[in-house]
């Protein structure tokens, strides 16, 4: 059920949920939420929901204590301390939840990894920094806490929210305008998981399922680049259906991915892919470590610890962590060396966006580091990456079934495009096709055991 | 009205909503009386998406009596495909295992006349083994034991020049990556089942049908039956197959007809699933053995060599438990090569 684009969210658990919240009072609809979040999370990951609820409560009690010593018009020295050291008490909690059940994880049971943690634990974090900065500006209430911490759009893979994009001390407008545009970019996003990343999803499982050493170079390309359009839209998709909930209920547009294949450098590129991960390490990890306002070594540093972490963070294989140094390395060197000419010469910066990140992508799934050199083999021949039983014409085939999905996965990628749709999302044959899209989506949803977000266990 | 202006697109969605399930509710006796749904996981409308990839669409509803009529035939025809074919076979031993009431004299080279008495089932699937879709292994081994008692001998590469393949997307790796598409002809598709397999138009080659016609076959392999899994039961599935083997041999009555056993899923995905698992995939390969004559239709199974000692598909063959990795079908084509039959005008010389 926790899946968006499942036939059990879709017409069982939205339908009643909205429903619900639409026919209670405005000032009730937080409750709603709230107890619809852990119903909906208690029904994907029962086991572990005492984790997030118990983590959300301690957090709101430091929260609580740490606010409280930071009242009044003159505070005092002893209080900034105790403040910090709730500060520090917070975050080490946090983590050391975190870190215990990615351990548990890893070196246990993969099933021991509670759903979502990795986004609600981050979430925590940044809840406990932005009041101690006093980015707060009102005291925070028990119930927009948990809500912050637990809401369904959010719960399982992000966006990571901040406190205060979530405005819970406005009132609300949810007018039947508003909903209707948050359903908008909802199908949008649904149609980019189920008709595009899913049905990528299959190239990619189709070339594991023939064994790496036997696919043809203009193979092993093409399934970099659907890779990359797989994660990209089953990401974004998600990202999209998460805010256009969000939109629906009331809230803000939380935006997590402008157009990051468009970009001219790799750094840009993680600015505008997941978003929202990018600016919690900028701003909990990056800036108070001294950001780029130091001298060149503490910089490398800085850069090579935030992507050491960006990598441990993703999952639990050495290959994540070989994935997250190679970026640190990549955006090291254009911070230091020739970032300053792939700015210059756009066509350069993009060109080497568009050969790096895919290949980037194929060491974020290839969770086997033997596998791993074979598939570079693949995709570099001469290097010494003889196959077995290589078919060569394996890609035209591919190119023949898969085609249609790689160039609706390119014009999507245009930002222009994307414009295009927003601007005119009134537009009655923009109707029609968001329909049309829906409806598709549910064919395929129904037909076929959809497969779940791959952002889902961290 | 109001809202029609402020939230078209939730009321288009709702309309269509309701539209779709009025269809299905409408269907559901009818055209849609074969579609499963779980009411607590999915809404009602899901079941005209699903029909539609059995090719059943909502139009049809309207002429749903004569389809009705129509798949009744149909049924009808896969239950009783028991007949032998008119052309006088060659005698062959006749299993003693065989639990026909026939009387199923010793075998006697002269009696030309004889036909293979096919094993009727030792009994029938209970309702609870259909509704938890479990395959009844209703035949037992008898027709594996019939099968075996066939001496196959080894072949090499140009014996299949004459042959034809067909199956699903085990087979098309067979044809992508072993160099036997450079002998045999290949009709092949990612999810074929045995319910499609005479109407199939394979991409670019055109049907089953099409290519009997256009050529002459010696030998017809087939292996379809993983995507049938958990859609009825052994028996209806059995009857299908019949028919299409009957059908087959009927169009080509020349060939050899070479059932293969539908290859076994690895043990990791036995254990976890209740419908892609090696006991009904085993149930399901008795049930096609006793249609081997071992004369014109034979049954071969190439479990015997990609399968570990419990039985299941050896789990360094495969990534995805159920396919074989494209350098490991080269096994399956070693296995093909020592499972050649005798041509038959040399039998007929030897007799």
């Amino acid at each position: 059920m926790v899946s968006f684009s499942g036939l059990e969210f879709l017409f069982r658990f939205l339908p009643i949920f909205l429903v619900v919240y639409f026919v209670t009072p405005l000032r009730y609809r937080e409750c709603v939420l709230l107890v619809g979040s852990i119903v909906f999370y208690a029904v994907g990951e029962p086991l572990f929901i005492p984790v997030l609820i118990i983590a959300a409560i301690l957090n709101y009690l430091l929260d609580r204590k740490e606010w409280e010593l930071g009242e009044g018009f003159s505070i005092h020295e002893w209080q900034k301390e105790a403040r910090k050291k709730y500060l520090i008490g917070a975050v080490v909690l946090d983590v050391i939840i975190l870190v215990v059940f990615k351990l548990l994880g890893t070196f246990v049971d993969n099933a021991l990894l509670p759903l979502g943690i990795s986004f609600y634990i981050f979430k925590m974090i940044s809840f406990q920094v932005d009041v101690y900065r006093r980015e707060i500006l009102v005291q925070p209430k028990f119930r927009y806490v948990m809500l912050y911490f637990v809401m369904f759009p959010q719960v399982v893979s992000g966006p990571i929210m901040r406190y205060n994009e979530g405005e819970f001390d406005l009132e609300r407008t949810c007018g039947p305008e508003q909903f209707e545009d948050g359903l908008k970019y909802f199908v949008l996003g649904l149609g980019m998981k189920v008709l595009l990343a899913d049905r990528l999803a299959i190239l990619w499982n189709d070339l594991q399922m023939i064994g790496f050493q036997s696919i043809s170079t203009p193979l092993a390309w093409m399934g970099a680049a659907g890779y990359s359009m797989q994660l990209y839209f089953d990401f974004w998709g998600y990202s999209l259906m998460s805010s256009g909930l969000m939109v629906m209920l009331g809230y803000n547009f939380i935006e997590n991915f402008n157009h990051p294949y468009a970009s001219k450098s790799i750094g840009e590129f993680y600015r505008r892919w997941h978003m929202t991960l990018g600016s919690w390490f900028r701003d909990y990890v990056y800036i108070p470590l001294g950001g780029s306002r130091c001298d060149k070594k503490k910089l490398v540093f800085n850069l090579a610890l935030v992507w050491l972490l960006t990598g441990i963070w993703h999952g639990n294989g050495i290959n994540y962590i070989i994935w997250g140094s190679i970026l640190g390395i990549l955006i090291i060197l254009e911070k230091l060396f020739y970032g300053k000419y792939l700015s210059k010469i756009p066509v350069l910066g993009r060109l080497y966006v568009l050969l790096v990140i895919p290949l980037t992508w194929v060491v974020f799934a290839i969770t086997d580091p033997g596998q791993l050199g074979i598939y570079f083999g693949r995709l570099f021949p001469f290097l010494g990456g003889a196959g077995i039983a290589v078919n060569q014409q394996d890609f035209i085939r591919y190119a023949q079934n898969y085609g249609i999905f790689f160039l609706a996965g390119i014009v999507l990628c245009i930002p222009t495009v994307f414009r295009f749709f927003e601007k005119h999302k009134k537009n009655p044959l923009m109707l029609v096709f968001l329909l049309v899209i829906f409806w598709c989506s549910i064919y395929f949803a129904s037909s076929s055991a959809g497969n779940p977000f791959m952002y889902l266990n961290f | 009205m109001k809202y029609l202006k402020k939230c078209p697109l939730l009321v288009l969605l709702l309309s269509t909503g309701l539209l779709f399930s009025i269809i299905a509710i409408c269907g559901r006796t009818g055209i849609y009386a074969g579609q499963e749904y779980d009411p607590l996981k999915a809404p009602v409308l899901s079941v005209m998406f699903t029909a539609m990839n059995d090719d059943i669409y909502p139009w049809q509803m309207l002429q749903s009596e004569s389809i009705e009529a129509g798949n009744q035939t149909v049924e009808i025809g896969g239950e009783v495909p028991q007949e032998e074919p008119e052309k006088p076979d060659k005698p062959l031993p006749s299993p003693e295992v065989t639990p026909t009431p026939l009387p199923s004299p010793s075998p006697t080279p002269e009696a030309e006349q004889i036909p293979f008495e096919r094993p009727e089932p030792l009994r029938e699937s209970t309702y609870d083994e259909y509704i938890n879709h479990i395959s009844a292994d209703i035949y037992g081994d008898v027709g594996i034991l019939h099968a075996a008692d066939y001496e196959f001998i080894q072949v090499d590469e140009s014996y299949f020049d004459d042959a034809l393949f067909i199956g699903d997307s085990r087979t098309v790796g067979l044809r992508d990556y072993t160099d036997l598409s450079g002998h045999a002809d290949f009709y092949c598709e990612t999810s074929l089942t045995i319910y499609k397999v005479m109407e199939e138009n394979f991409k670019g080659q055109g049907t089953i049908p099409d290519a009997l016609a256009s050529k002459d076959y010696g030998k017809i392999y087939l292996m379809v039956g993983i995507n049938e899994l958990g859609r009825g039961t052994t028996e209806d599935f059995m009857a299908k197959y019949t028919e299409v083997i009957d059908t087959l041999h009927e169009l080509e009555p020349e060939a050899k007809i070479m059932i293969q056993g539908i290859m076994r899923v690895s043990g990791k995905k036995n254990e976890s699933d209740a419908i892609f698992n090696n006991s009904n995939i085993n149930a399901r390969n008795h049930a096609i053995a006793t249609l081997a004559d071992n004369e014109t239709i034979f049954y071969i199974d190439v479990n015997e060599v990609v399968c570990d000692e419990e039985g299941n598909l050896n789990a360094e063959y495969t990534f995805d438990q159920i396919h074989l990795l494209g350098k490991y079908n080269d096994l399956w084509k070693q296995f093909l090569l020592s499972h050649g039959t005798e041509e038959r005008e040399i039998t007929d010389d030897g007799q």
